[in-house]
């Protein structure tokens, strides 16, 4: 079911026109990675503050107030341009154990905000579980660094067929 | 005689000297533009962007350090690879630039809480050197080999 909609999704005009395109994805990538720096440096910084290691002239709710929307705005950026990257080559995604190993830390994230962010992030006076929540937030993203690097090192054999689901498609040549 | 470079004979330290080096620029480049964003009125207003540079200069500071020594031993590894190679060479180019425009121009402008225009435009120069260097990086793997640039 997965592996359909993955076939589906990079089968779509607009995954078709970026996997075609001369250097899609490797613009894709370099957007992804710049934001990305954008939004480590709200979570670290955030994370640091509820440590203790770093910017303890403020109080941690006021730098957990400031960097909010920073934090959303650099999220949304690295979001999309990783969504449109997994576009490209949804189907082989699907069978690299690096994006699986991903895509299970970000539910693993889904849960840490589940648990801290009524009980830290909302209100960081509350003392108890500040500490653990930035460490296991600094862990978790740190993993996510690590399976989406390696990602981009293996190419797990695909079934170039599902590429021609459409009777007027031509197997794609910008397929890396 | 010919000395194997320690850091090839193991699979693993490539990619994990890359998580470091990712890691290292990526809070470097962000705190920097957190900054810049400052400057251009966006987030973080409760501070002056003077002392948000002085908030965050010690993070800076050290996760570049980070990511100058990973790179260092990332372009041992292969050396020829590298310095033969357009889209490294734009990289480097724009990495001096941007170290040197971080801890000069743009140092003086925000600690002296200058004007808003000229803050907007340290600002923009500062967002397009950082984001130079990244775009120079993930290159290197996708151009020829090579200075032609064909």
């Amino acid at each position: 079911m997965l592996l359909s909609l993955a076939i589906w999704l990079q089968n779509t005009g607009l995954f078709r026109f970026l996997r075609e395109s001369d250097h899609g994805y490797e613009i894709l990538l370099a957007l992804h990675v710049s934001s990305i720096a954008l939004f480590a440096a709200t979570v670290v910084m955030t994370d640091l503050r509820l440590l203790g290691w770093a910017l303890r002239g403020h109080s941690m709710q006021s730098i957990i107030d400031q960097m909010r929307v920073p934090k959303r705005i650099g999220f949304l950026c690295v979001a999309t341009f990783g969504f449109l990257m997994f576009g490209i080559k949804a189907e082989e995604y699907y069978y690299n154990i690096f994006f699986r190993t991903k895509v299970v830390l970000f539910l693993l994230v889904a849960v840490h905000a589940l648990i801290f962010r009524p009980r830290v992030y909302n209100r960081a006076a509350a003392h108890a579980g500040v500490k653990l929540a930035a460490g296991c937030s600094l862990v978790l993203w740190l993993a996510i660094v690590c399976a989406g690097r390696g990602i981009g090192y293996i190419h797990p054999p695909v079934f170039s067929h599902h590429f021609a689901m459409h009777a007027d498609y031509q197997t794609p040549t910008g397929l890396k | 005689m010919f000395i194997e470079n320690p850091l090839n004979t193991s699979a693993w330290t490539f990619p994990i000297l890359e998580v470091l080096h990712i890691s290292g620029f990526a809070i470097a480049i962000g705190t920097v533009a957190l900054v810049d964003f400052r400057l251009l009125g966006l987030g973080l207003r409760e501070q002056t962007a003077g002392q948000l540079t002085k908030d965050t200069s010690a993070a800076t500071l050290i996760s570049l350090s980070v990511a100058l020594f990973s790179g260092l031993l990332l372009y041992s590894t292969d050396p020829d690879k590298f310095y033969l190679n357009v889209s490294f060479l734009f990289k480097i180019t724009c990495l001096l630039l941007a170290i040197v425009f971080h801890y000069t121009i743009h140092r003086r402008v925000v600690l002296a809480d200058s004007s808003p225009a000229l803050g907007r435009l340290v600002a923009v120069v500062s967002i397009a050197l950082w984001v130079g260097v990244v775009f120079g990086g993930i290159f290197i793997e996708f151009v020829k080999p090579g200075l032609g640039f064909d």
